[in-house]
């Protein structure tokens, strides 16, 4: 049995958030003072100790994380003193990104299996269709939910996420951590859930709100599945996706296909004995091509490349990093966590936790037509393990914002896109729904017309800037809204600070 | 009595300060003298049955034999991978390829294991993380199924997920490794000894098998704090009744009074363990750690209880130090439940301070690192136990075999370049099988008959004749041995070279090589499975003069590195 202790994820992160925040408080009260910003002695060393165990035990003073981004920040909106270049990070970070090497045998399997079109029931798709290279392993359109089944005219249920940046995503969970997973069951779990308090989550508290009873980690909008390798298989059974039929069909292909000889070498030449085998290992050479291929983790974003202190903000850019960061406006980092990690691992931009926002209902896609149908994320349908834990129901994964606006829709349902779409959301969810939602006939606003009503007290109204009410001024300008989108449009892999920025 | 030849650490101190200067003689206060040569630990002087004056087990996690060496010495060898080509003359050993299990194998056939039935299959080495498997006494007790080895998938083919790159099946319980993932292993194999027939003292997971290696006795458990009732089918627990009014362990719990033990369930064990025997011999040992000294802090800011380190193997934070694997915590003789630190480098692995009257607050309990520290200081405990920071144990789930390779290596590395390798011995051993799949049962040399715990022959069942006598000299239940077949390799320059020793062996027989060695086979009595405990003697060649054999692995790879 594993150690109860094991797997404390999200509190390595959060507990260096709570010295951040008071240090960010600090600071910005010095500068009012006037005082001298320059006290972060950052840059320094980043040491991983690697020797022996816990043999080397190395202390150092001051670890990159503990300075944490938004105390960069507020050094930089200060004006921070002559030495430091507009927009430049001044206490740069080394970050550790994943360590490069030649393909193995199984990660080039995976990539023939990736690519494999004869796999799906038309012939026509592979994981690479809707997962697009070309689109940041996204969906290549706009289409709220891709098409897929027998002839591609079957429409998905849900937009497709992008493959990039899972390479450390946690099991999914519900707790303060995932520390009582190996003897507590997920029921129980939830069972905690039910009665937990939750504390306000904002870019500032995140180390507060490690202790919400939430859920966590797990793959697709719903967290159904743990490991890339059971996420692959989902897509080639669905009957709407590439519909490959049934675990022994795909065998049967696999077999015939023309990597089988490599299969044979890797598994045994009894791997296609066992049906289920066979596909368990092919959907795993999949898994090992997306964590070896550098392509689904990059890590280089203008943003990055700033922490590293390559790279200038444009005054815009900062402005929006600023907001982004505010409680009192954006408030993305509250979720969206934009700190490099304690082991100095680029930010994510995720928590990887859960949320009910309430996006509004999409007409365009076909399952909605049913009045009586929703798709209620963690509680179902399509997640069929959690459906009677109703205080989850309506919630989805928080996914990254790395590449985010490269994406052509947005949202679980689809229902936006365009970034400026998203921004009015967070923006006028409560102050002005009538921006967001549509009128029923009587005339009312239908806020939160995608989640029954019985549920809808699951909704986010606590977490900035979604703690406002009907009639009060949105948390963000339209200017404010322009300058966060040129910041995340900084989380766009392939900048080359030494073209741009010399 | 047995004489009390060991130097005082304010000795031992002076000599590894002058071992560069040069040699000197030293009375210990019993009058005895220390060897005169610079190279050697004051520990060499110490009498000993055997050209050992070392013995280092680095106890790893949660591993079986056929987990590991399924086919030695064949392997795959796929492009890419680390390659492993068997010596000539290499000898077989009971594996899946020797007992013709590779296909048509029980665990396939056996329509009872529905969905989960398998063949066993090679895991390659980019298959490193897998999941966790189920290793509770029971559930390996029903995998045996009266001996027929035919129901892992059933009954312990159940794991919770590993990372999110990790490979899982439902009949992943049959999975095993070759010499392209645990090339190591399988070096140190053909160039030492490995018994293949090591088992665990009883079936069970982590903390029976910790208590095994060090006392070989599950019974005589107190309860501190406790959450649960004794064992059931239906709520399995860590315990269950002797049948005798005591208790026996039988899962893992914490052991008592460590701050990083859960406070709703906390154990001691009342019996004896080998370091009372050690101590009252006035032989210098320790248990040694990774994460056990919470003062230190790691690069990633963690500390404490909760000090972590990045598996990139697993893609995991994995907590340093486990307390369910703190072998002499369980013992108010040995423990050191405030984790407090030696007064000294020449303290490590003694009873007192340097001033040879004060008793050392370590108490014999120590980090990781101090073991390095010592035997760099030139002071080498005669008996080491160690265990890696969490994430390089092997544990399936939170570690894999690619950082426990590392970690062991590493250490191996570093004692074969020490000056006392010529008489060190290591053992590296596991504490469980994690419930992965062997095909050698053993027929059950001590019965148990808890009606809801034991179920190998049936309810209530695990072998027939009376139950060895527990710590209270009566009958005890709850020890149903032998338990799982482990993997069980002797490294030092006395091992024998490429060698496969048959003779039963179990997790006790390195108590009992202690007590042979250095305490003239003296037993801990009180029930202890030393005494019926195989002699791992057969792994030794003590005639051949110990010829320094030293061979130097790529931590990251397991291949020999290049001289």
């Amino acid at each position: 049995m594993r150690s109860p202790s094991l797997r404390r994820r999200r509190s390595a992160s959060t507990t260096g958030c709570a010295t951040r925040t008071e240090a960010v408080v600090a600071d910005l009260r010095r500068h009012d003072r006037g005082d001298d910003l320059r006290r972060h002695d950052g840059g320094d060393d980043l040491r991983r100790h690697d020797e022996g165990g816990d043999a080397a035990g190395v202390r150092i003073g001051r670890s990159v994380t503990r300075i944490g981004a938004a105390v960069l920040l507020a050094v930089l909106i200060a004006g921070a003193g002559d030495a430091i270049a507009p927009g430049a990070n001044p206490h740069p970070v080394h970050l550790v990104r994943p360590a490069a090497a030649p393909f193995s045998a199984m990660a080039q399997l995976g990539h023939l299996v990736f690519f494999d079109k004869t796999l799906s029931a038309s012939g026509k798709l592979a994981c690479a269709s809707c997962h697009d290279p070309a689109d940041r392993y996204g969906p290549p359109n706009g289409l709220a939910a891709m098409l897929g089944g027998p002839t591609l005219k079957s429409q998905g249920v849900r937009a497709a996420p992008s493959l990039m940046y899972l390479e450390r995503q946690p099991n999914f969970s519900i707790g303060p951590d995932n520390e009582e997973t190996e003897t507590v069951s997920l029921t129980q779990m939830a069972a905690l859930g039910q009665d937990a308090p939750r504390a306000q989550k904002t870019a500032q508290t995140t180390a507060q709100t490690a202790v919400n009873m939430v859920p966590q980690g797990g793959l697709f909008w719903d967290g159904r599945a743990d490991t890339l390798q059971a996420q692959a298989l989902y897509p080639l059974l669905s009957p709407f996706e590439m519909d490959g039929g049934s675990v022994d069909a795909v065998a049967a292909k696999l077999q015939r296909a023309p990597y089988a000889s490599r299969m044979v070498q890797l598994f045994g030449s009894a791997v296609f004995r066992e049906p289920h085998l066979a596909v368990a290992e092919a959907m795993f050479a999949v898994a090992r091509y997306q964590i070896e291929d550098p392509h689904f983790h990059p890590y280089t974003s203008k943003f990055d490349y700033w922490l590293e202190g390559k790279v200038r903000f444009t005054p815009a850019e900062l402005r929006g990093y600023h907001l982004y960061n505010d409680p009192a406006k954006a408030d993305c980092g509250g979720c969206h966590l934009d700190k490099p990690t304690s082991d100095g691992f680029p930010p994510m931009f995720t928590d990887y936790q859960y949320e009910a926002l309430g996006a509004p209902r999409n007409p365009a896609l076909s399952a909605n037509r049913d009045p009586a149908y929703f798709d209620a994320g963690i509680c179902g349908p399509y997640r069929t393990d959690m459906r009677t834990e109703t205080q989850y129901c309506g919630m989805f994964l928080t996914p990254t914002l790395r590449n985010v606006a490269t994406r052509h829709v947005f949202f679980h349902n689809g229902v936006f896109h365009t970034l400026q779409e998203v921004m009015d959301f967070y923006n006028f969810r409560d102050t002005d729904p009538q921006r967001i939602y549509p009128r029923a006939a009587d005339g009312n606003v239908e806020k939160f017309n995608d989640i029954p009503s019985r549920y809808r007290a699951n909704v986010d109204v606590t977490d900035p800037p979604f703690n406002r009410t009907l009639g009060e001024n949105p948390a963000m300008t339209p200017q404010d809204e322009a300058d966060i989108i040129a910041f995340l449009q900084t989380l766009t892999d392939g900048y080359h600070p030494a073209l741009r920025d010399p | 009595m047995t004489l009390r030849t060991l130097i005082r650490p304010a000795t031992a101190a002076l000599l590894a300060s002058l071992a560069a200067a040069a040699p000197l003689a030293a009375a210990t206060p019993e009058g005895a003298i220390a060897p005169a040569d610079p190279a050697s630990a004051p520990q060499d002087a110490v009498k000993t049955a055997t050209p050992i004056k070392h013995l280092v087990v680095i106890f790893n996690e949660n591993v079986s034999f056929d987990h590991y060496f399924a086919t030695y010495p064949q392997a795959t060898n796929p492009p890419g991978e680390p390659a492993f080509t068997a010596l000539p003359h290499t000898p077989a050993s009971d594996n899946l390829v020797r007992a013709h299990l590779l296909t048509n194998n029980p665990n396939f056939t056996n329509k009872a294991n529905g969905s989960g039935a398998s063949e066993p299959f090679r895991l390659d080495r980019t298959q490193a993380a897998t999941a966790d498997q189920n290793h509770a006494y029971t559930a390996e007790e029903q995998a045996y199924d009266h001996g027929r080895a035919d129901l892992f998938p059933l009954y312990t083919g159940k794991g919770t997920p590993g990372g999110v790159g990790s490979f899982g099946t439902k009949g992943q319980v049959m999975g095993y490794y070759d010499g392209n993932t645990v090339t190591a292993m399988w070096e140190w194999a053909q160039h030492f000894a490995m018994d293949d027939n090591a088992y665990n003292g009883t079936y069970g997971p982590s903390t029976p098998g910790a208590l095994e290696v060090v006392s070989g006795q599950t019974n005589g458990m107190k309860i501190v704090a406790a959450s649960k009732n004794p064992s059931t089918l239906r709520a399995v627990s860590y315990y269950i009744s002797d049948g005798q009014g005591g208790l026996t362990m039988i899962n893992d719990v914490d052991p008592a009074y460590d701050p990083c033990s859960k406070p709703t369930d906390q154990v001691l064990m009342t019996g004896k363990n080998i370091g009372d025997l050690l101590n009252a011999a006035g032989i210098t040992w320790g248990g040694f750690m990774g994460g056990f000294n919470l003062d230190t802090k790691n690069a990633n800011d963690t500390t404490g209880c909760k000090r972590s380190t990045r598996s990139t193997v697993v893609s995991a934070n994995v907590v340093d130090y486990i307390p369910h694997h703190n072998w002499f915590q369980y013992y108010t003789s040995t423990a050191n439940p405030k984790h407090l630190r030696p007064s000294s480098v020449g303290a490590i692995g003694y009873s007192v301070e340097s001033d040879g009257k004060t008793r050392d607050p370590a108490n014999h309990e120590y980090g990781l690192k101090d073991f390095y520290d010592a035997v760099k200081a030139g002071n080498f405990p005669s008996v080491a136990y160690i265990k890696m920071p969490a994430y390089r144990d092997g544990h399936a789930g939170y570690s894999d075999p690619l950082d426990e390779q590392n970690g062991t290596a590493a250490l191996i590395d570093f004692l074969m370049r020490q000056p006392d390798w010529k008489n060190t011995a290591v053992v590296i051993g596991w504490d469980d099988s994690d419930g992965w799949y062997d095909h050698a049962f053993a027929k059950v040399t001590n019965a148990s008959f808890d009606p809801q715990a034991d179920q190998l022959d049936g309810p209530g069942k695990c072998g027939t004749g009376k139950p060895l006598p527990g710590v209270d000299g009566k009958p005890a239940n709850g020890r149903c041995a032998p338990g799982t077949r482990l993997p069980f390799l002797v490294v030092s320059p006395w091992a024998k070279p490429n060698y496969v020793s048959h003779v039963r062996v179990s997790l006790a027989s390195v108590v009992r090589f202690v007590e042979d060695n250095w305490l003239h086979g003296q037993r801990l009595g009180g029930g202890s499975f030393d005494a019926s405990a195989g002699s791992m003697m057969d792994m030794f060649d003590f005639r051949s003069g110990g010829k320094d054999p030293v061979l130097l692995l790529d931590p990251a790879t397991g291949e020999p590195q290049a001289h």
